[in-house]
Formats: C-alpha cells, structure tokens, sequence
C-alpha cells in the first residue's frame, strides 16, 4: 500500500512547510532554532515514507544518515553547552 | 574479562552490519573490516572497568523512558488541541542528587521527551526546569526518572 | 491484517506530527512549543516507522527503520535542551498565564 505512505508523506510535508513558517516568524531567535528540531523528526519521518512510497529502499540509508548526523550535532551542542556552563568535567 | 568485552563488542557490531545492510551476505567483507575496526576503536576508547552501565538496570531504563515518552507525546497533543489552551507553564528548581558529569547531563537532556518538563538550566545540582502545566504532578515525573538514572549508574541507595 | 495494522499506525504517526504543529502555532512563547514539538513529533516519527517496519521485507531492513528512531529520540532530546538554554540565556522569559 505505497499510496497511504505516500499520502502521510505529503501531508507531512505540508505539516513541516507549516511549522517552518511559523518558526521563521519568531518572534525571537530562539523561536527560529525549532527548525533544528524540524528537521530532525520531521524530515525523518518523510524520508522514510518516501523510501517506501516510491520504492527507493536508499531513502531509508539517507533517513538513517540525517538522524545520526542530527543526533551527533545535538551531543555535541549539550556537550558544549556542559562544559561552556558551571559544571565542573570530571571525564572525558 | 577482556575476552568477554571483545566478544560481546564484536558480536554487538556484527549484529549493526546485519541491520544496515539489511541481510544481504555480499557486503560481508567490507563488514568484517568495519566490525573489527569498531570493536578495536571501542575498546581503546572505552576499556572495559568498573565505570560501565549495567545491563538490566539499561534495559528498565529503556523501558520507562519509551514508556514515559509514549506518554509525554499524548499528553502534550492533548493540551495542543484542546479547544481552548489552558497552560499553566512555570519554572521550577529542584536540588539533584545524582552525582556529577554523566548521570547529571542525561536527566537534562532527557527531561525534554518526559511527560510536562523540559530542562532549562543546571547549575552544579541546581536543576531548572520549565513545565508545561505547574498542577501536574511533575515534580514527582522529575524524581522518578532521577531514581531511574542513580539506578542506572549504580548510585543507588 | 498487517496492511491495516500498518495503516493505522502511520495514521496514528500523522495525526501526532499534526498535534505537534498546531501545538506549535498555537502555543505562546519558545518553551511551550518547544514541549510540542519535540515529545508529539518524536511519537509521530515512532508510529510512522513502527508502520513501516510491519511492511518492510525482512527482518533486517525493519529493525534499520527503526534504529532510526532512538537517534531521533536523542537528537531531540539534546537539542530541545540545548535551544531551551540558549533561549533563557538570551533572557527570554516564559509565558505566564495573566492572574484572574
């Protein structure tokens, strides 16, 4: 059934064209970070419905790849944000 | 111990090629390589010791976070539409007792998937968080992932 | 019996990312939408891949979807911290509903 995942596909898309429009108008800076979080879990989700939407099984490699690559920046930016802080780094 | 470590690593590593290249059997040259080069990276960069996280304790760990999640999800889509919001959000401080490094940033970050808190702020073991709606009893969600966390690290009482 | 499940899960999966993106129009500052994004997006992408790994052809290619999810999950979780931070730090104070 490639049509019902590609119906949730598009309608996640709409759903993120949404979401992006609303995070770009702010009205803060922090506001326009959300994106990040967007991408993660909702450009995710989308590749993935693609992949088996459009039988194109390396659009899950791909998925894999940007959920990986957003967890690792995400480690990294806590990580920095843990030493930048008060904390004091007992390992390494 | 060593050998344990080294056997129980490799065969974790031979079981993620499995995954990635779903099944096939004509990558497997490439993945013995990958595979040994990972158990080698690992072991030098995390030696087995006394420093590791336990198994079952993970396991329950897992568990409640998949759990808690699942409920946070629900709950935060509830009040989302709801025909008319009705957020009391608020900024607690609650005194940590896990110890520091470690167990303290992964109760931070997790905090964020938990059912009403987000971590904010953590000032040696002063926690900060922001809740979604201050008469839930969200300080006790806080504790009780806390208890799971000291748990996890074998800092129990 | 397994379409349907299938189906149903990736209806499910929908109807959560739209939780999470009304949650994020209609809630009043960043820490409140960073509440609906970040938990009903991530059970969202859980049901989707949960529907999709029930139609996947093997073992194998069903557990690589969903692999995928526990990454989302700590991204998230680390970046919904990470941006909840930066934002007090930049001095954004929290909505307070008004006293009645």
């Amino acid at each position: 059934m490639s049509t019902m995942s590609l119906g949730v596909a598009l309608f996640l898309l709409v759903n993120l064209v949404a979401a992006l429009v609303t995070a770009a108008r702010g009205p803060t800076p922090a506001d326009r970070m959300l994106t990040a979080l967007l991408f993660g879990s909702t450009g995710v989700g989308v590749l993935a419905l693609l992949a088996h939407a459009m039988g194109i099984p390396a659009l899950v490699d791909v998925a894999l790849t940007l959920a990986l690559l957003a967890a690792i920046a995400g480690i990294a930016f806590a990580r920095r944000a843990w030493h930048g802080g008060h904390e004091e780094s007992p390992d390494d | 111990m060593t050998v344990r470590a080294f056997a129980s690593r490799a065969a974790g590593f031979a079981l993620l090629w499995w995954v990635l290249s779903e099944g096939r059997l004509d990558g497997w040259l490439l993945g013995g390589v990958g595979v040994a080069a990972a158990t080698w990276a690992s072991l030098r960069l995390a030696p087995p010791g006394a420093r590791g996280v336990r198994a079952a304790p993970l396991l329950r760990f897992l568990g409640f976070f998949i759990w808690n999640s699942l409920r946070g999800g629900v709950q935060v889509a509830c009040m989302a539409l709801r025909p008319r919001p009705d957020l009391v959000p608020a900024l607690l401080e609650l005194e940590l007792a896990l110890p520091p490094g470690a167990a303290r940033v992964l109760m931070l970050n997790t905090l964020g998937l938990m059912p009403g808190t987000l971590g904010v702020d953590l000032d040696h073991a002063r926690l900060r968080l922001h809740v979604l709606d201050a008469r839930l009893p969200v300080a006790a969600e806080a504790r009780a992932l806390e208890a799971h966390i000291a748990r996890l690290f074998g800092a129990a009482p | 019996m397994i379409d349907l499940a299938s189906d149903a899960l990736l209806l499910v999966g929908a109807f959560f990312y739209f939780a999470g993106t009304v949650g994020l129009v209609r809630f009043p500052d960043v820490y409140t939408r960073l509440h609906a994004l970040a938990k009903a997006d991530n059970l969202g992408l859980g049901c989707v891949l949960a529907g999709l790994a029930l139609q996947a052809e093997s073992l194998a290619a069903a557990l690589k979807l969903l692999l995928i999810w526990p990454l989302v999950l700590a991204a998230s979780a680390a970046v919904s911290y990470a941006i909840a931070h930066r934002a007090e730090a930049l001095g954004v104070a929290p909505w307070r509903r008004e006293e009645k």
